[in-house]
């Protein structure tokens, strides 16, 4: 690798441009990813596997944040993984606590416990 | 332009329809189900459609330096199938075992578009702590299998709730959002580089480094200015004199890394948004704490629940003499009852 061509910040990072095909196929991906997870919180009954579930959703949104940020060659994309990965870690700990709870409560993981909730 | 461009699109809608009715397949289900084939044919329409688009990138003018890299296809045929394991097992640990596959192998992504902190981040964050934290969760609120018996699986495990229909507005949702995506791309603005230079200036003891260790410059000698306009870096030397060093000497070792890059932009374009990562973090860690340590009753329901099938599980035990803690112990032999 020739320092001479690694004029720009974006260079040194990205070694070479990417096309939009090449996007468009981690874009798919990060659709279909986010996809299963939507369908796995619409459908599991389990309140751990739904929050799985969500998990799953950042992390399409993250591969998607990746690759556009890798395209535009701008760091910024990465830099916003970096607070989902924050907003993951602090919804997984809020939503254990209350799984915990609820399973203290109730004996049960299902989703269909919070029922008796009211306004 | 559009979407003729990535895949046809009426074979793009077709397999999607196959992988609606695969993954609608795969969902548990009461009874003999049928879950390995419903698996199998999710995981064939998302490998066709990776396949067509591959072919299609492979024919279209630039060829072969279209294509994704060959890594691409294997990481996203494993991200894709722990993702399905994920919301299809019905134990919930293996569910948590499959999303640690899903995370490593979007780790494999991250790396092939060169974002080699990000990838090692997830690693770490996700697959290290958070996965960690719901393999605790699922173990203590799992219920311990009575002694004797097998386990069993909870009913809310067992059945998902309406598989058919969530699947086909999952991929319908695909279709729109790929329909949509790949009329947007073609009006993407070109990127705009970032001078590396003004980075550089900002680190001159990594610049010193490289410069030493290469024997550009020698012991003593300091960094004093980074000319960006003429792309020159200015050495003060142990004596006083003055260095250029123009950019076609400066060693390869100089050049700025991906965590180097990541973290000045992190730090410089979003301080503030940092700050309030914080707090959220701490936020979502005094309220797991204030959760947690709260005492919680079994509620009513579920003890009168409990008494009942403990009752179920052991004619001889009458329910109503002890009390539902004792019933609760796991030493209760279900066979001792009838014995005496």
């Amino acid at each position: 690798m020739n320092v001479t061509t690694l004029t720009t910040l974006a260079q040194a990072n990205f070694p070479e441009a990417m096309s939009q095909i090449t996007l468009a196929h981690y874009l798919v991906i990060s659709t279909a990813m986010f996809t299963i997870g939507l369908v796995g919180f619409l459908t599991r009954r389990n309140l751990i596997i739904m929050f799985l579930c969500t998990e799953l959703m950042f992390q399409a949104a993250g591969i998607a944040m990746i690759a556009f940020g890798r395209y535009h060659l701008d760091l910024s994309g990465q830099s916003f993984v970096v607070f989902v990965l924050t907003v993951a870690a602090a919804e997984a700990a809020m939503a254990l606590a209350l799984v915990v709870l609820l399973f203290r409560r109730k004996e049960s993981l299902s989703a269909e416990e919070w029922k008796d909730l009211q306004g | 332009m559009g979407i003729a461009q990535f895949i046809n699109p009426y074979v793009l809608y077709a397999l999607l329809v196959l992988g609606a009715a695969g993954v609608g397949l795969a969902m548990p289900r009461r009874g003999t189900t049928p879950q390995i084939v419903g698996a199998l044919v999710g995981a064939l329409a998302f490998g066709l459609i990776l396949l067509f688009m591959g072919l299609k990138a492979a024919s279209t003018e630039g060829g072969v330096s279209n294509l994704p890299n060959i890594y691409f296809y294997i990481f996203s045929l494993i991200a894709l199938g722990g993702a399905l394991r994920v919301i299809t097992h019905p134990k919930p640990v293996y569910g948590a075992l499959y999303f640690i596959l899903t995370v490593i192998a979007s780790a494999g992504l991250f790396l092939i578009l060169s974002a080699e902190f990000m990838a090692f981040a997830l690693v770490i964050v996700y697959a290290g702590a958070i996965l960690i934290t719901y393999l605790f969760v699922i173990m203590l609120a799992t219920q311990a299998p009575e002694e004797g018996q097998d386990e069993v699986l909870a009913d809310y495990d067992v059945s998902a709730r309406e598989p058919i229909a969530a699947s086909v507005v999952g991929f319908l949702l695909i279709a729109v959002l790929t329909t949509m995506m790949f009329r947007g791309t073609s009006q993407l603005p070109a990127p705009a580089p970032v001078n590396q230079n003004e980075l550089l200036a900002s680190m001159p003891r990594k610049v010193e480094r490289a410069l030493l260790t290469t024997g550009k410059i020698a012991e003593g000698d300091k960094f004093e200015s980074l000319d960006a306009a003429a792309n020159v870096i200015i050495i003060k030397k142990a004596d006083g004199t003055l260095l250029t060093i123009p950019q076609t000497d400066w060693p390869e070792e100089m050049a700025v890394t991906n965590p180097e890059a990541l973290g000045f932009n992190l730090l410089r374009e979003h301080p503030g948004t940092i700050e309030i990562a914080g707090v959220i973090l701490l936020m979502a860690m005094l309220g797991a704490v204030v959760l947690s340590r709260k005492q919680v009753q079994l509620d009513e329901d579920a003890k009168a629940a409990r008494v009942t099938q403990l009752a179920h599980l052991d004619p001889g035990n009458e329910p109503g003499v002890q009390s539902p803690l004792e019933l609760g112990s796991p030493t209760s032999n279900p066979t001792g009852g009838a014995a005496s």
